[in-house]
């Protein structure tokens, strides 16, 4: 019995040990996800080349993951969304949003419709939109969500369960494409750096449905690090993990978030997605 | 005034035989779904379809095992969890099947791990143990440690009682279970745990769902993402696996399976009891509740989603599904019995079950959504033919074990007069059993924005708002307690049961 215990008390100091050496970060799954731990083994390489500690990426498979993820320290730096950004620099006080792409600084959604609608693109949300099937991507999707909810209840001055006759919630932006394409629901709310992949790609028959509005912009993801990092990795490490992120410049890394640069970001640039969450009884 | 009355009644509703009895049993499950029909949205919309479902097929003709990333590793890691998953549900199982007739509290317990479904374990496992090893066997062993617990239990107590009688008295518990009652119950034993052990691997795909790198975890993402060549390999790749089980599960392999799963497993995350406790004791508890604030708890639970249409809506997508899947299951059997066809179509209807029953019903589901629009319909279907092909698979089976008495009989023959009466009482005791896991299904096929229970469970989870989606798990797992109860009150007694599959 003893033994075991003395086994078990030096396995745990064993596993707390690595766990302190080894910086870890996780990528929220949004776009691409082919190749995803090739991909980003190559921005850990990058990483761990430019802090001189060892560096590991976590996939995951959901926002929320990712967020539970860094709130029980099992990453330290995450690039996250809008919304999943201020959930978890709420679950971790001090933590900071240390740099965003530059698309970031000025996102948009896209609203979609198939063309059995005859809706045609406007400067503003075409009325002709009430009664029509509608959906969103996840739920707790910035882009897919969130933001397009915002600006349909600033619109109709009604939740989309009142403006529209269904609404669903796809669970991802390339299924949302898909579900519009296909005619499934008449309408949904889409990532406009997803729906322009497609596009080029090829993936998407425009034939069929077509981007009929987009949103204002607002800002979206980002790059989170916990604030205890200096701590652990030494005085200045917050520094060095903002600079390698916005010295990134490689195209092959940049291309897996896809980026065509990092820009410095702060807290208080994502007060208006808060804001929006609070209203919209995502965050209390 | 009765007796003027019985004669005019025919015999099917007057009888008190099995007979009569099963077919009343079944025509009110059927009359009942009729009835709630109307309240379920059925409405097809269908646009154009045919681009995205002509990718999908053509991604299956079509599998492109190339872009799989390490699919060895994922599908040892499915097999090695599923193993283990299963040894652990075994192992806790076996002293609670013991407990099981004597203790209500055990019994009730079971009931509430049964209710849950994998995916939210798993779900709840992730906040405290991360996406490892760990949360995969918790979400796994747990609800069925509660399986086995009953079905072992059940087993035990149909045993032969001559040996048993036979003991002098004061000899323990231990001593009888292991000299009296396995070896005469080890058969049908083994044969459970290996029917558990199918749904095991199932189940460990669908852990890839929530982030843990088994088969499932590539393959949502292909699929999600429209990359139906590689979503394609990775199902061939696991229709293959379900179709080779009979060989590669051989008793003398399994101990090498287990050494090599082990193997696969690790590494092995450290326990932080910090985070066990704060999510035990803060994260599953409105904070009102923590506070003693009662004006802020009636607040709390005014934010809670409307429960009775979820409830309303969980309960009725479940009736259809159980009688769903009992219309399939009485379709589909005979195409996978030796009693039926030739060689080649034996072989096809064995292959069309495995496809059936492996798929996940999330992509039936999908598939169906993309063909008929969002509505109720598509979850039905999908859980439909997910559990009715997995109840032919074990009827055909049972109607193998059978030989044919009566010679001379046309296939249909043979089918309604000498093995459907002799499989129906087995067949429809599963259908019941299964109506518990369909239950606990309709909580995965929340994106069909069908808002069942765990529509909201699953919402919740990903707000982090964890004590809400405790609370409705909680409301879930009594509401699968009410429907095991009236289930096991309507269940046909006196069945004679010789599979131990088919409960």
């Amino acid at each position: 019995m003893r033994w075991i215990a003395a086994c078990t008390a030096a396995l745990a100091l064993f596993a707390q040990g690595v766990a302190a050496d080894t910086f870890r970060f996780t990528a929220i799954p949004d776009e691409d996800q082919s190749r995803l731990v090739e991909r980003f083994s190559k921005v850990a390489d990058y990483l761990e080349m430019r802090l001189d500690v060892e560096v590991e990426y976590v996939p995951v498979k959901s926002y929320g993951a990712a967020v539970t993820a860094f709130r029980n320290d099992q990453v330290q730096l995450a690039w996250f969304g809008g919304l999943s950004g201020v959930q978890a620099r709420r679950l971790v006080p001090g933590s900071q949003a240390l740099a965003q792409g530059a698309e970031d600084a000025e996102f948009e959604s896209y609203v979609i419709a198939h063309r059995s609608t005859e809706l045609e693109p406007a400067d503003e949300l075409p009325a002709a939109i009430e009664g029509k099937s509608f959906t969103f991507g996840a739920k707790t999707s910035t882009s897919g969500r969130l933001m397009p909810e915002h600006f349909l209840r600033q619109r109709f001055a009604a939740a989309p369960e009142e403006i529209f006759s269904r609404v669903g919630f796809s669970g991802d932006h390339s299924r949302t494409i898909a579900l519009v394409e296909a005619g499934t629901y008449e309408l949904g709310a889409v990532n406009y750096s997803v729906w322009e992949a497609a596009v080029e790609d090829g993936r998407v028959d425009t034939d069929k449905v077509e981007v009929i509005w987009s949103t204002p912009t607002y800002p979206d993801y980002q790059w989170t690090l916990r604030g205890d990092a200096d701590e652990r990795y030494g005085e200045g490490f917050t520094e060095a993990v903002r600079s390698a992120l916005l010295d990134m410049d490689d195209p092959d890394l940049l291309a897996s978030f896809p980026r065509s640069a990092f820009i410095p970001a702060d807290n208080a640039m994502y007060a208006p997605i808060e804001d929006v969450a609070e209203d919209l009884g995502l965050l209390r | 005034m009765s007796d003027a009355v019985t004669p005019a009644r025919p015999a099917w509703l007057a009888g008190r035989a099995p007979g009569p009895r099963l077919a009343r049993h079944t025509l009110t499950l059927v009359a009942l779904a009729l009835l709630l029909l109307p309240l379920a949205d059925l409405a097809v919309i269908t646009r154009d379809p045919w681009t995205e479902l002509a990718r999908m097929a053509r991604g299956l003709a079509w599998p492109a095992f190339g872009a799989v990333e390490s699919p060895l590793s994922a599908l040892g890691l499915t097999v090695a969890v599923a193993l283990w998953g299963t040894l652990g549900g075994v192992v806790l199982g076996i002293p609670l099947a013991l407990l099981f007739a004597r203790s209500r509290l055990v019994r009730a317990g079971c009931a509430f791990v049964r209710a849950i479904h994998e995916l939210f374990w798993a779900l709840l496992f992730l906040q405290v143990f991360g996406l490892s090893a760990l949360t995969a066997l918790l979400a796994l062993a747990i609800p069925y440690a509660g399986i086995f617990a009953k079905v072992y239990a059940e087993i035990l107590e149909q045993a032969p009682s001559a040996p048993r009688d036979a003991l002098p008295p004061g000899v323990g518990r231990l001593s009888r279970l292991v000299y009296t009652e396995l070896p005469m119950a080890w058969a049908q034993l083994a044969a459970y745990t290996r029917y558990r052990f199918e749904c095991g691997l199932r189940a460990s795909v669908l852990l890839g769902f929530v982030g843990l790198p088994t088969l499932g975890f590539q393959l949502e993402t292909a699929f999600r993402e429209g990359r139906y060549p590689e979503a394609g390999a990775l199902l061939w790749c696991f229709y293959l696996l379900i179709a080779a089980l009979p060989w590669w599960s051989h008793r003398r392999l399994v101990p090498l399976l287990l050494a090599g799963g082990a193997f696969l497993l690790g590494p092995w995350p450290a326990v932080d009891g910090g985070l066990l406790w704060r999510f035990v004791s803060q994260d599953l508890w409105p904070a009102p509740l923590r506070a003693g604030d009662g004006a802020g708890l009636a607040d709390w639970l005014a934010h809670i989603p409307d429960l009775a249409p979820a409830i309303g809506n969980t309960l009725l997508l479940g009736l259809l599904g159980t009688v769903g899947a009992l219309l399939v299951a009485l379709t589909l059997w005979p195409l996978a019995s030796r009693h039926f066809g030739c060689g080649p179509s034996r072989l096809a209807g064995r292959g069309l079950l495995i496809l059936l029953r492996s798929t996940p019903e999330l992509m039936l589901a999908f598939v169906f959504l993309l063909l008929l629009g969002p509505s109720l319909l598509p979850a039905w279907l999908a859980l439909s033919l997910h559990n009715g092909a997995l109840i032919a698979f074990l009827a055909a089976r049972h109607a193998d074990a059978l030989a044919p008495g009566m010679p001379g009989l046309s296939a249909t023959g043979r089918y309604a007069y000498e093995l459907l009466p002799r499989i129906y009482p087995g067949l429809l005791a599963l259908l019941y059993y299964r109506a518990e896991v369909i239950l606990r299904e309709t909580a995965i096929l929340g994106m069909l924005g069908v808002a069942t229970l765990g529509y909201y469970i699953d919402e919740n989870f990903q707000y982090l708002m964890f004590d809400v989606a405790f609370f409705l798990l909680l409301v879930t797992a009594g509401l699968n307690i009410a429907v095991d109860a009236l289930s096991r009150r309507l269940r046909p007694r006196q069945v004679p049961l010789d599979d131990p599959c088919l409960r």
